[in-house]
């Protein structure tokens, strides 16, 4: 499994991992009846990506919106890259937010609070 | 086995001088010096085993040590994770929360006036033939109409025609009694509930609001534009759906437009 290309439904979130350029992107709201299912393909791309070599991983988030087990297993990939990060990975998560809905910052602060890899909050520059 | 607070053989000069009583050869004939030896023997035996016995000992216990503490940390980070987890999603959850506050303001509301809109009217007049048919009373209902709108929006602009709107939004509740629902009707048009009130009741407080309107003034409209508003009251008949009271109030206020407009009239 090298690419991840999950299409984004109502209810699920725009997921893709290029693992050539070391990039997972999750776009979208994300509230699925079985969170599992879906983000057990993106923990498990995750994973081979760490396993695989020791490339630089980058993550870009565009969530407004999670139910409970979309939250923890958002929990599950960011203990994921914290591991890696100890052992000496160079791992960034930018979380990127709609200026316009300033609520967005404090919950992403919450996630960010016990990782110690490089974790931005910006503001989406206009397109 | 124990002489006070040591072990006679954990000390190695008593061990030592045996050792020197067996190797002296002066004993070599002594029949005590076989079976000494064997016990000495069997000490030292006894003595290793019992060491081995400890270091093994003390291995369990410090990997059952760690294994504790090992699944007290997990149990803490568990916790913790627990913890973060539910504040993230209660944070979620509120603000969905809030969100619905605020769609449920918007779609009952006038974004212009901020009072009630139509749907709001729609819903307060359901509930107020349910009262009535529970309690046997009934109420009254006023639709008022902006006269020569269009020529104020056309004459002074539709910004000045905005304004009217709000000042009437402001203007009317104020003169109503507690109790009298208020909303935007549509347009130019507001709609009033007198709940429990009687058409005579209802139509002293329709001319006082109609002479209040009358007295607004707006910078932006000259005087040469007085305003005013017409209106068309009713009361709710005994087993009829509400759009047929409204229906009746709406005749009403095209009459008071065809008799000249700045009155109430009932239907």
């Amino acid at each position: 499994m090298k690419e991840l290309n999950l299409p984004g439904t109502q209810s699920t979130p725009t997921v893709t991992g290029n693992w050539d350029a070391g990039l997972l992107s999750i776009s979208g709201d994300s509230y699925p009846e079985n969170s599992f299912e879906m983000f057990g393909d993106i923990i498990a791309w995750v994973e081979g990506y760490l396993a695989d070599s020791d490339h630089p991983l980058r993550v870009d988030l565009r969530i407004v919106y999670m139910n409970t087990s979309s939250v923890r297993a958002m929990l599950d990939i960011f203990d994921l890259l914290e591991e890696a990060h100890q052992q000496g990975r160079d791992v960034t998560v930018n979380w990127y937010y709609d200026p316009r809905n300033e609520r967005v910052v404090s919950l992403a602060d919450e996630f960010k609070e016990d990782c110690s890899f490089t974790f931005n909050i910006a503001p989406e520059k206009a397109a | 086995m124990k002489t006070g607070d040591t072990l006679l053989t954990d000390d190695p000069r008593f061990i030592q001088q045996i050792e020197d009583l067996l190797a002296d050869p002066s004993h070599q004939d002594n029949p005590l010096r076989g079976p000494l030896a064997a016990l000495l023997e069997q000490n030292r035996n006894q003595q290793e085993r019992m060491e081995r016995l400890v270091r093994i000992s003390d291995g369990y216990h410090s990997l059952s040590r760690n294994e504790v503490g090992t699944l007290s940390q997990r149990y803490d980070r568990q916790l913790r994770r627990i913890e973060k987890l539910s504040r993230i999603s209660d944070r979620y959850q509120e603000s969905m929360r809030q969100l619905n506050i605020s769609l449920r303001e918007a779609a009952l509301h006038d974004p212009l006036t901020g009072m009630g809109n139509r749907r709001y009217l729609m819903d307060r007049l359901r509930e107020e033939v349910e009262r009535v048919l529970r309690n046997n009373h009934s109420f009254s209902l006023a639709i008022l109409d902006i006269d020569h709108f269009k020529q104020v929006n056309d004459t002074f602009g539709h910004e000045t025609g905005d304004q009217l709107l709000c000042e009437l939004a402001h203007v009317i509740p104020a003169t109503l009694r507690e109790y009298d629902i208020c909303g935007r009707w549509g347009g130019e048009e507001f709609l009033i509930i007198f709940p429990h009130t009687s058409i005579d009741d209802s139509r002293e407080v329709s001319e006082r609001i109609r002479s209040t309107i009358h007295q607004v003034t707006l910078p932006s409209i000259v005087e040469a534009h007085p305003i005013s508003a017409s209106f068309g009251l009713t009361e709710y008949h005994h087993g009829e759906g509400y759009s047929e009271t409204i229906k009746r109030a709406d005749d009403a206020l095209y009459r008071a437009k065809e008799l000249g407009r700045n009155r109430v009239e009932v239907g």
